[in-house]
């Protein structure tokens, strides 16, 4: 062996990233309850809970259901709100040793201006996920996610309050996800996370009722991979920013899929909750696949199946 | 008394002994050193499954004695019928110990330990502290039938009272463990329960009615088990909820309750504190 070991290293529109995996939003907490479990050094990077403009005390549980090969959730933004968020949480993420990208949610568009502008004003906050998506709050917060005109103007207000890389996280619930990923390249977008959870529901047969306290829910894990790689090839045909691709990632090989449908990072949700060594595996297994057929940096992986991959080259 | 607080860490055990008391409970003991010095009561696991494939399981510490801990887990689904066919040998990582277990030095000189069904499994270190230092302690256990009922004698060995309550009268009382409870239950200065949350809130009615004061460990499903997710919440009286429970703002402000962790703030709440 002559040359060195393959990169890992990454660029999700101007986030660098030491390792391709980052851990999903609302599945790592702030990264610190973790840290007892992964070397937080090792993986790319955490992408924090949403927050809001206002304190949220959440859906009423049951919050979970395990359901065949994902999880449905309905949490509801729980959430201090952003001055309290500001004031007592943030200043603890630049202990972390890993990239750390704070997420904002909203109810209208001038919510993702204001809280955008405040936390991407932080030290500690390397990049900002816009969350359009959120599936499971009343006021309808997916519904900037789906409709073409909301999702650009949500992103044209955190654009212009900052200048740091802004990943718009879009939802899978939509006829055509390629049309709403090219109004955000358009409205300023550095990267997108493609997809949050998939709308769900499950009913208790014996009580006769829906069984989350919300009703309807948001499904993640294993169920989900195949429609979220899809989203990630088309999205990759439809938009030349990077892409954050995600849903039921649990090993490397299942990362490897989003990763050559055209997703220059992944993010790692439910698959914590299987084991919280699953991002160490895949960023392991990662290396391990270039290395055996001879890609040096993840330029040489990103996109290499889907031949109308119109990513940066 | 612990010493230390122990930070949570992956344990990699190994199955020493499988028993299956009644059809369809497993006790799974487990080679776990560490674990098994640092556990506290009340505290539970999270147990990685064998094949990868779901999210990981939350279990109660049953037994934590030398360098084997053990585990009882009820057949429910999938998941727990994957680590009900473990067996001696086998390698069965966990994280933990997770939660903030009984606060002991808050029970009293006479404690009322109830049961629900596989509520049993987190009350025997309980069960064992407190008779180390001397109090009195009276097991009330319910179940749905006698051949349901796990380790009753077990605890009657060790010097606890045992009352009984079945279901279907096939043992003991004919009904719920609480009626026992809110019968006998005045002489105790304390309770500590765990069971399914329908039998905790009506633990809790007993206890206000006697004016005593009671612990219980919440049953909820987890998905991290370490507070990451908030997916297991229980709404808290807010007076006595501190952050990072989360602050009232104007949304909020008509409530007069917050959300808190099971897996982190709990499993374990007094029952006063608890909206429900």
């Amino acid at each position: 062996m002559v040359d060195a070991r393959p990169s890992l290293a990454t660029d999700l529109g101007g986030l660098r990233l030491v390792a391709p995996t980052l851990m999903g939003s609302g599945c790592y907490g702030s990264g610190e309850e973790y840290g007892a479990f992964v070397d937080l050094a090792r993986i790319g990077g955490v992408v924090l809970k949403s927050v809001t403009r206002h304190p949220r005390l959440g859906n009423d549980a049951p919050r979970l259901v395990p359901v065949a090969s994902g999880l449905l959730n309905a949490i509801g933004l729980q959430n201090p709100g952003i001055d309290s968020y500001l004031a007592h949480d943030v200043a603890k993420f630049a202990q972390r040793p890993c990239a750390i990208v704070g997420s904002v949610a909203g109810f209208a568009i001038d919510d993702f201006a204001d809280v955008t502008e405040k936390l991407a004003a932080r030290d500690e906050i390397d990049a900002i996920e816009l969350n359009i998506s959120c599936p499971n709050v009343a006021h309808e917060g997916e519904t900037f996610a789906c409709d073409p005109g909301l999702a650009a103007n949500a992103t044209r207000v955190a654009r212009a309050v900052t200048n740091k890389p802004l990943i718009v996280k879009l939802s899978p619930n939509v006829t055509d996800i390629a049309l709403i990923a090219r109004v955000v390249e358009a409205a300023g977008a550095d990267a997108l996370a493609v997809v949050n959870t998939v709308r769900g529901m499950a009913i208790d047969v014996d009580s006769v009722a829906p069984k989350l306290g919300n009703v309807t829910g948001g499904l993640s894990g294993a169920a989900i991979r195949p429609i979220a790689v899809l989203a990630v090839w088309e999205v990759a045909r439809a938009v030349r920013i990077p892409i954050l691709g995600q849903g039921g990632i649990e090993t490397a090989r299942d990362a490897l899929e989003f990763i050559l449908a055209g997703a220059t990072a992944v993010s790692i949700g439910t698959g914590n909750f299987t084991d919280p060594r699953a991002p160490l595996a895949v960023a392991d297994g990662i290396l391990d696949y270039m290395t055996a057929r001879g890609h040096a940096s993840m330029r040489d992986v990103i996109g290499r199946a889907n031949p109308k991959f119109l990513g940066a080259s | 008394m612990p010493a230390l607080e122990s930070p949570p860490t992956v344990h990699a055990t190994v199955v020493c002994d499988r028993r299956e008391p009644v059809p369809g409970i497993v006790i799974l003991g487990c080679h776990a050193p560490e674990l098994a010095r640092i556990v506290r009561p009340g505290q539970f696991v999270m147990v990685v499954p064998p094949s990868g494939e779901r999210v990981s399981t939350a279990l109660g510490m049953y037994e934590a004695r030398g360098e084997r801990i053990s585990l009882m887990l009820v057949v429910v689904g999938p998941r727990t019928r994957e680590l009900a066919l473990l067996g001696e040998g086998d390698a069965l990582d966990m994280l933990g110990p997770l939660g903030n277990g009984f606060d002991l030095g808050a029970l009293g000189r006479d404690v009322a330990l109830v049961a629900g069904g596989v509520g049993i499994a987190p009350l025997l270190l309980p069960a064992q502290a407190l008779l180390a230092r001397g109090a009195s302690v009276t097991l009330y256990y319910g179940a749905r039938n006698a051949g349901a009922l796990v380790d009753a004698d077990r605890f009657a060995a060790l010097g606890c009272a045992v009352v009984l309550a079945t279901d279907d009268g096939s043992l003991g009382h004919h009904g719920y463990v609480t009626e026992p409870l809110a019968r006998d239950g005045a002489r105790h200065d304390t309770i500590a329960a765990c069971g399914p949350s329908p039998m905790l809130r009506s633990v809790g009615r007993v206890a206000e009615s006697l004016g005593i004061r009671a612990q219980l460990s919440l049953e909820e499903t987890f998905a991290c088990g370490v507070g990451a997710c908030w997916g297991c919440v229980v709404p808290l009286d807010r007076a006595s909820a501190q952050a990072p429970f989360f602050p009232p703002a104007a949304e909020t402000e008509s409530r007069t309750y917050v959300h808190a962790r099971i897996c982190k703030e709990g499993p374990v709440f007094w029952a006063h504190e608890i909206r429900w």
